[in-house]
């Protein structure tokens, strides 16, 4: 009987035979710009200016040797990896215990907190922009990693009580009643049985924090200089000078690619698994 | 506060006025608890959310107002309370 | 939200197999709003989101306190200004380039809801279920959201370029119409509507596959059952579940791309001309480029007040209608 309904839900599910040709179709569109530029950054600059072609005629890693032995690249790469990693956990724990109680608890104001909260989120970067430089050079957090990371909590905060409360709510109450009844106070409850159960939550929203502070440019630029420097800034800056350097620029592009891809290739199954949970 | 939040004497004076008003609307939510119903906005409102649509629509009214008539701004400050007014009171 | 209720019910109405193995267990989301009218009161509460009101005062709203003051004055150094009071809103309000920009804005936030939302959709309708492409095709489509902004603007300045990129190159030999981004406005606009389409259209994608794998089989085999057209599932069973991350998937797109930023500066600079000047690039030369602080808090506060309007209304919209 089991067996025989997840036949039928499968020949339900299977209703448009081109539906995957389709995706496909898509996926594959999806990835064009991105191969080509994957393709220009393994040519001689030369070739990229030389004569249109479709394959590589010559294939060459000097872009990407360029990138490696050249520190302003290679460190503003880090940099972004540093701030962005500290802005997920700093996110993550202030968001947690924030978004328990917005599942948990009614209390004063709390519709109109969360509203606030996620306004935050929708604000554009470019109101933040002056106020911004004033606060961090007198705070000396201007050009620091910390500094950067504290400034994406603008919209990662919000997003993160957003993305958690949706999980937490799908938690049924009953299992804190329980844990109460059992003898567990609400730090040791929260440590032992709450947090191992939206292990798939946190990872989610863990990878949002990380995508939506990693892609942001104008904030990051802003407020750094040299030291903490994000890579897109680097990549900008290199662009308005003499000449633009393709290969170069592919070579960066491409690199910028790869944490993410790795990111998202670990928590793929959070992501199938946890999207299915909550409300994101 | 810090100089470079360069503050005058009128905007101290707005958000003063507006930290006083979410105090007042906490004292009050302690006494009477707000309750939600439906009014010419035909959507649920308790007096905490009137409070925030009067206010942005008051906003609304003084940002239109200046964008296309020169006529004093003590008027069209005089119509935006009155519409943040009628909001809290029916909306 | 509250429609998810009324669709669990109509659909085991509807469908005698969704009574017999679904049974409610299937369900372990609840309609939200009925929980929270049972939610204890407890004002202690507070203390678990301090942490956030504390980061959220400092990186939001200490700013935007500062960003009036500026707005009401006209400063040359901390200790050298003027108050001039509404001066700055009333030529930000009557500047034409300002009211353009908005304007264009305004259309293109209206033309990526129109492409994004149902094709986000249909992709993942289409998207597989089962098995091991799952996780390829959630890692394809993932992909391009994980890309720093300006790189998509890179990938796209160097893909449509008409010499050196294969979509403006494809445009300008194989199907030869005349297409030049950095020269046209038209062509500089459909650039970056395509570029923002590739770029968002995942998110869209993402956030409705989800929901949809939420539905438990019997529905479906319910609606199998009744010999429903495969039209008729989408819109009876699939839609309705979707309301919920369509109201995020709204409301996050709009706002981005009502501020969108990055990937235009990136591409066309903001031109040709003022073709692709969108509200926040205008700013950000306000600010940055002119260090204009009376016109730019004018600007970012106005700005900053239709945001919040119009977060208001799709969330009051879209999480109430039907209450």
């Amino acid at each position: 009987m089991a067996g025989g309904q997840v036949a039928t839900a499968r020949r339900a599910r299977r209703q448009l035979p081109w539906a995957r040709t389709v995706f496909w179709l898509y996926a594959a569109t999806l990835m064009l710009p991105l191969l080509w530029m994957f393709g220009m950054s393994i040519r001689p600059n030369e070739d990229i200016l030389g004569s249109f072609s479709l394959i590589p005629q010559r294939a060459t890693l000097d872009n990407y040797q360029t990138f490696f032995t050249d520190p302003a690249w290679y460190s503003s790469y880090l940099n972004s990896i540093i701030y962005t990693s500290m802005n997920a956990v700093m996110s993550l724990i202030v968001a947690i215990p924030a978004a328990y109680a917005f599942s948990r608890f009614r209390f004063a104001g709390d519709k109109h907190l969360f509203f606030w909260l996620l306004t935050n989120r929708m604000a554009p970067p470019a109101v933040f922009l002056l106020p911004f430089f004033q606060i961090y050079q007198s705070v000396g957090l201007f050009d620091t990693h910390l500094g950067v990371a504290i400034a994406h909590m603008l919209f990662n905060v919000p997003l993160a009580v957003w993305i958690l409360e949706g999980f937490m709510s799908g938690i049924p109450r009953e299992i804190d009643e329980t844990a109460a009844i059992d003898g567990y106070s609400l730090p040791r409850f929260f440590i032992k049985i709450f947090l191992p159960m939206i292990r798939s939550a946190i990872g989610v929203t863990a990878f949002f924090c990380f995508m939506f502070s990693w892609v942001e440019l104008l904030i990051a630029r802003t407020i750094t200089s040299v030291n903490a420097k994000p890579i897109a800034a680097t990549m900008t800056r290199t662009v308005s000078a003499a000449g633009v350097d393709w290969g170069l620029l592919a070579a960066a592009g491409v690199l910028t690619i790869i944490p993410g891809a790795v990111v998202i290739w670990f928590v793929r199954n959070y992501v199938a698994k946890g999207f299915a949970l909550g409300r994101v | 506060m810090p100089d470079w939040m360069v503050w005058t004497p009128p905007t101290a004076l707005v958000f003063t006025g507006l930290a006083l008003l979410l105090c007042v609307m906490a004292v009050w939510a302690r006494f009477s608890p707000p309750v939600a119903r439906r009014g010419f906005l035909r959507i649920e409102t308790d007096r905490g959310d009137r409070l925030y649509i009067g206010l942005i629509s008051a906003a609304v009214v003084l940002a239109g107002w200046i964008a296309v008539t020169d006529l004093s701004m003590w008027l069209a400050l005089a119509c935006a309370l009155l519409v943040a007014v009628v909001i809290g009171i029916w909306g | 939200m509250t429609d998810q209720t009324t669709a669990v019910t109509g659909g085991r109405a509807h469908g005698r197999a969704g009574g017999q193995a679904g049974g409610g267990a299937a369900e372990p989301r609840d309609e939200p709003d009925r929980r929270a009218d049972a939610k204890p009161r407890n004002n202690r509460a507070w203390l678990l989101v301090l942490p956030v009101v504390v980061s959220v005062t400092f990186t939001a709203l200490i700013p935007l306190m500062t960003v009036v003051n500026y707005s009401v004055q006209d400063i040359f150094s901390p200790n050298d200004r003027i108050f001039v009071g509404l001066e700055w809103f009333r030529a930000v309000t009557r500047d034409p380039e300002i009211r353009a920009a908005f304007l264009r804005t305004l259309l293109f936030s209206a033309q990526v809801l129109l492409v994004e939302i149902p094709l986000g959709v249909a992709i993942a309708v289409a998207m597989p279920r089962r098995g091991f492409w799952v996780s390829v095709a959630l890692v394809v489509v993932a992909l391009p959201l994980l890309i720093p902004w300006n790189v998509v603007g890179t990938i796209w300045q160097i893909f449509a370029r008409a010499d050196i990129g294969l979509g403006g190159w494809t445009i300008n030999h194989v199907l030869g119409i005349d297409f030049n981004y950095t020269l046209d406005s038209t062509d500089a606009w459909l650039t970056v509507l395509i570029m923002d389409v590739w770029h968002w259209t995942p998110l869209v994608a993402l956030l409705a596959y989800a929901a949809l794998r939420s539905i438990p089989d019997p529905y479906f085999q319910a609606a199998q059952i009744d010999g429903a057209s495969a039209w008729a599932t989408f819109r009876r069973i699939q839609l309705p579940r979707l309301r919920g991350v369509l109201t995020i998937a709204i409301l996050l797109r709009f706002m981005d791309s009502f501020m969108i930023y990055t990937e235009p500066f990136v591409v066309t600079g903001g031109g040709p001309g003022n073709a692709t000047s969108f509200l926040s690039v205008l700013l950000s030369k306000i600010a940055v480029g002119q260090f204009d602080l009376g016109p730019a808090g004018a600007f970012s506060l106005l700005y900053f007040l239709i945001v919040q309007i119009v977060s208001y209304v799709f969330f009051t919209v879209l999480t109430r209608t039907g209450r």
